[in-house]
């Protein structure tokens, strides 16, 4: 039976380097690009046909960007809608590397954790910078709970501390672990069915179809928990404690 | 696990910063402008609709409220001249028995005094019928002609005492 991890190796398509930088090609560089035209096609396409009665491909365009704005206004109100562009990019981003990465023979870059660490740190990273913009020192006060008592104080800042730190970690490794492990148990699965007699093969055949089916709901939900997260951390950096929550 | 193969890390962080700017900007530039734009158009279009279709429904009612209120007065006012009408002619239909029932009244009383009239000629006339008549009876009877003054005279005479016993009797 095949390594079931094996589906996640990369092989270095030659060498480049940038500056002493090693940035060879491999296939999951190769799926990026692949992500970023099908993602710009799609959007690029749907954009031109500006019919106030949509078309289906236009209208599927038009309910991603819906679904997204719709996420923005809910958790950061109308002024979250600067960040329409990033946000909006991210999801789609990782939405289409979760999706085809499902097609098989196609490499999942989102099962690379150096892939989600650097979304997740830059996300995280952003926040912070929005919050100390927004609110200057103030914005230590993340840490510190609303109607905490005073005596509390030196438990609860450690705690939200590293509550605050735990975010871009759990953003990291929610991704990468759910697609890691979905492929994995895909990759086991079907190398059950290739490795056993055709009497009982059908089993573990039928149930890599239903996980695939499963997987695409997975490869969406993970999009979105990504990006409602980065739009939740951006919120709390805007809106301290829910302070002027009502701007919206 | 060969995701933690770190000699690949510098690679991917690269071309991923590198196509995920790139897709931004591409986005950015190109696709969102016109899907957002679309969007709020038909966002705008679709309230304005719900807008006008709920100005059409109040004005509706307002327009039907209107009718209905000038239907009842139209029907109250119809009521009124169908109660002048009536009025009208039943006093038309009074006046007019009225002025009949005095015709009649007259006419009864003109004929009554004709008849009086022509009842009175006739007595007269046959009472001068039976003067003559007695006369030439009399004539006949005395065998000699008076003259005619004394005939009349006679005559009246006669009558005069006939009338007396009529009266008395």
């Amino acid at each position: 039976m095949d390594n079931p991890l094996h589906p996640f190796e990369l092989h270095p398509f030659g060498q480049l380097s940038l500056f002493g930088l090693d940035i060879s090609l491999n296939q999951a560089v190769i799926m990026m690009w692949v992500v970023v035209a099908v993602v710009a096609g799609l959007l690029i396409v749907a954009g031109t046909s500006k019919r106030l009665v949509p078309t289906k491909f236009q209208s599927l365009a038009e309910l991603l960007v819906d679904f997204i704005r719709g996420m923005i206004l809910e958790t950061m109100g109308k002024d979250g809608m600067r960040f329409f562009p990033f946000l909006a990019t991210l999801f789609l981003f990782i939405l289409f590397c979760n999706l085809l990465g499902l097609i098989p023979g196609l490499y999942t870059v989102t099962s690379q954790i150096v892939v989600t660490a650097a979304f997740a740190l830059f996300v995280y990273g952003m926040s912070v910078v929005v919050g100390l913009a927004r609110h200057g020192v103030k914005f230590l006060g993340i840490l510190i709970p609303p109607g905490t008592p005073l005596w509390l104080l030196p438990l609860m800042m450690p705690i939200e501390l590293i509550s605050q730190l735990a975010r871009p970690l759990s953003l990291a490794v929610r991704l990468f672990a759910n697609m890691t492990a979905g492929h994995t148990v895909l990759a086991v699965l079907f190398g059950m069915a290739l490795s056993l007699p055709l009497l009982i093969a059908w089993l573990p055949f039928a149930f890599t179809i239903a996980i695939n089916g499963l997987e695409v709901i997975i490869a969406f939900i993970q999009a979105y928990i990504f990006t409602i997260l980065t739009c939740v951390y951006l919120g709390d950096a805007m809106h301290l404690h829910g302070q002027d929550e009502h701007a919206h | 696990m060969p995701q933690f193969e770190s000699h690949f890390f510098s690679s991917l962080i690269f071309w991923e910063v590198l196509s995920f700017s790139i897709l931004l900007w591409v986005l950015y530039k190109f696709a969102f402008p016109p899907i957002l734009k679309i969007l709020e158009e038909r966002e705008r279009k679709i309230r304005e609709s719900l807008e006008q279709a709920e100005r059409h429904r109040s004005e509706a009612e307002r327009k039907l409220q209107e009718y209905e209120a000038k239907l009842n007065a139209a029907s109250r006012e119809a009521e009124a001249v169908m109660a002048q009408a009536k009025e009208r002619a039943q006093r038309l239909l009074e006046e007019n028995e009225q002025r009949l029932e005095a015709d009649a009244e007259r006419i009864k009383a003109d004929t009554a005094r004709e008849i009086e009239h022509e009842r009175r000629k006739a007595v007269q006339e046959i009472r001068a019928q039976a003067t003559d008549l007695a006369l030439l009876v009399a004539e006949k009877v005395v065998g000699r002609s008076l003259n005619d003054q004394d005939h009349r005279r006679l005559a009246d005479e006669a009558l005069q005492a006939v009338a007396e016993t009529y009266r008395k009797g």
